[in-house]
């Protein structure tokens, strides 16, 4: 497959402060990219270095199937944009987008027309030419970011890099921005590589995620892999709730406390072991091991924490599951785990959590079945 | 607590009224003695023989040689700090590096140092029996008691105004937009003309008021290094000394109104650049 951009063993410091160790990545042609990690995991670093804003201290990074790097960004033609837009607050937006077609070298300019015309193109492509007599102090921010999308690809961009593109919009311009951009990139199919916190902007918008933690990547795959088969403790904590429970391993049993709560396919001893909200079932059962702590309703699911052997173990159940189940606070309640990711503290690979039947015995299907 | 006292609305702390009124009617009566009063005599004094007189005072040949070099030093002198102030507020709001807040604090040098002592400062330097002097002797090249001394003088004193005003506002600003000009396809030169100076052009508009009122007004640092000749090293603020110690009264506060008037047109502007653009002007009050 060829790749868009081929990323060699890149590595950052800042003093002490390693930013990013290593990192080997191939971004393929017209894909839309995240890079998705807590704060201080490198992932604006490895954005700013793509985009030639920062220089590596070791490693390179190639574009298309050119075999030499390009170290002027003149010459690598990235429309970056910025978390804070980063407009010129001094033009108009029409000024703004026409920039990068007004900079450039004297044999390639377009004439004042073509300059307007391909604005005015840009700016219906985002639908605001409406604003063009504007300056960026007069926009909105959901706004303000489309302009800075529309500067950015006047220069016929090789590709779109985006820094936190919705970091600072509310939540409800965030989501229509985000349907948005996945409708832009469709139509214009440039390979695009963004950076976020916030794991659901990235399963939702990507086409692959890499998961970056304290400058190195711990996973690469589709939103459906990653969040389905995470590579790491890390990266199934990163992405989406879960409970985190501290077990023990004895006989194929997973053990919290003494309860069994699940079976596992080799390992002795102690491990971490995650388990989604979603992925346990409760049921009324007045000699049950679990307690009902709490239990409300947050639109189309009902959060309930039960106490489970020493451990609060957060739920979440359909809402119309809610009556029948009837649980209230203090009521005792059977729990069990559909399914979970186990690891181990001694470092071999994780394994998946298989469920017991609703008598705590072992199911007797065969392990395989249940993990399809 | 603090919050609580912070949440009651001034009017209402002083409610009975007669302390702001006392405090402002105070204020003003200051303002009148110290401020006004002084500018009022300085146009009285003036135009005490009538306008005839007052032109007459100006069109003296050494009172024109004076207000000649004082615009001529002028200019110089803001057009150096501009290239400086803007090279300075660069290196320190877009770099990190050692020896910053040495650099910053150097920076601020001219105003903590006595204007006499920059003064005699050059005349060690360059002076006849300078450090310098005989080497500059031996080229014929002449700074002290002359143009290019006074014109240093000048410099080393208005030196921090132009970076004082850009570097807070710089560092305030980022470097984003200047990011975003370079990933577009700027050159750094475009940038820098496209950019940053429209950026910073209001606060750069601000230094440059406040450093040509000092350029013209400086009297210290230039009365030493001036050697006070009539009609070729008298700059406008040693004019006006000089006819005042020869009695000219009128003549000396002819100059001074000039002066004055320079003054007040820097802080009519000043004042309508900070009612503008209050945001962009950092307001270096303290100096």
């Amino acid at each position: 497959m060829s790749t868009a951009i081929s990323i060699k063993g890149i590595s950052k410091r800042f003093g002490a402060h390693v930013a990013l160790d290593s990192i080997d990545l191939q971004v393929r042609p017209g894909e839309l990219l995240a890079l998705l990690g807590p704060s201080g995991s490198g992932k604006t670093t490895l954005l700013r270095i793509i985009a030639g804003l920062d220089t590596p201290d070791a490693g390179q990074i190639l574009f298309g199937d050119e075999d030499a790097p390009i170290h002027t960004m003149r010459e690598r033609r990235v429309g970056f944009v910025f978390q804070h837009y980063a407009l010129f607050r001094h033009m108009t937006v029409f000024e703004n987008v026409a920039f990068g077609l007004r900079v450039r070298k004297r044999a390639q300019r377009l004439s004042q027309a073509e300059i307007a015309q391909r604005v005015q193109r840009l700016l219906e492509l985002v639908q605001l030419e409406w604003l063009a007599d504007r300056y960026p102090a007069q926009l909105s921010g959901g706004q303000r970011q489309r302009i800075a999308l529309c500067r950015a690809l006047a220069i016929d961009p090789r590709m779109l890099l985006l820094d936190e593109p919705f970091g600072v919009l509310d939540a409800k311009v965030r989501k229509e921005l985000r349907r948005w951009l996945r409708q832009l990139h469709r139509n214009l199919n440039v390979t695009s590589v963004f950076v976020t916190h916030d794991q659901e902007e990235a399963l939702e918008l990507a086409d692959r995620v890499v998961v970056l933690s304290s400058g190195r990547i711990e996973q690469i795959g589709t939103p459906a892999e990653v969040y389905a088969q995470p590579a790491s403790a890390f990266v199934h904590e990163f992405l989406g709730e879960t409970n985190r429970l501290e077990c023990h391993i004895e006989h194929g049993f997973v053990l919290l406390g003494a309860l069994p709560i699940g079976r596992a396919e080799r390992g002795i001893g102690s491990a971490v072991v995650y388990v989604r909200p979603q992925d346990i079932v409760l049921s009324r059962d007045a000699s049950g091991p679990g307690l009902v702590r709490h239990a409300r309703r947050t639109g189309p699911l009902a959060r309930v924490v039960v106490e489970l052997a020493g451990s609060n173990v957060d739920v979440t159940i359909p809402i119309d599951s809610v009556a029948p189940l009837g649980a209230r606070e203090g009521d005792r309640v059977s729990v069990q785990v559909r399914a979970g990711v186990i690891f181990p503290a001694s470092p071999v690979e994780s394994m998946k959590l298989l469920p017991l039947d609703l008598q705590g015995r072992m199911l007797s299907l065969v392990p395989s079945a249940i993990g399809a | 607590m603090a919050t609580e006292t912070l949440g009651v609305p001034i009017s209402s702390m002083y409610a009975n009224g007669w302390v702001r009124h006392a405090l402002t009617a105070a204020a003003l009566g200051l303002m009148v003695l110290f401020l006004l009063l002084p500018l009022a005599v300085v146009l009285v004094q003036a135009f005490g023989s009538g306008v005839g007189a007052y032109v007459d005072a100006l069109a003296d040949p050494d009172t024109l040689s004076a207000i000649r070099l004082t615009l001529f030093v002028a200019v110089i002198a803001v057009a150096l700090n501009v290239m400086f102030g803007i090279a300075a507020a660069w290196c320190v709001a877009r770099f990190e590096f050692r020896g910053k807040s040495f650099l910053v604090t150097l920076i601020d040098l001219p105003f903590s140092i006595s204007p006499v002592i920059a003064g005699l400062c050059q005349v060690m330097l360059f002076g006849l029996h300078g450090w310098l002097g005989p080497w500059l002797r031996d080229r014929d090249v002449q700074v002290i008691f002359a143009t290019p001394g006074i014109v240093l003088a000048t410099i080393f004193v208005t030196l921090p105004f132009v970076a004082r005003e850009l570097i807070p506002l710089m560092e305030e600003q980022g470097a984003e937009e200047e990011e975003a000009a370079v990933s577009l396809g700027a050159s750094g030169w475009s940038t820098f003309w496209r950019v940053t100076i429209p950026k910073i052009r209001w606060g750069l508009l601000y230094g440059v008021l406040l450093c040509n009122a000092r350029a013209m007004g400086e009297f210290g640092a230039v009365s030493v290094v001036s050697g006070h000749i009539r009609g070729a090293t008298d700059t406008m603020p040693l004019q006006v000394e000089a006819l005042f110690n020869d009695y000219q009264t009128e003549a000396a506060f002819a100059v001074a109104s000039l002066l004055a008037g320079l003054a007040l047109v820097t802080l009519v502007a000043k004042l309508l650049l900070e009612s503008r653009f209050p945001d962009e002007l950092t307001a270096t009050h303290r100096f």
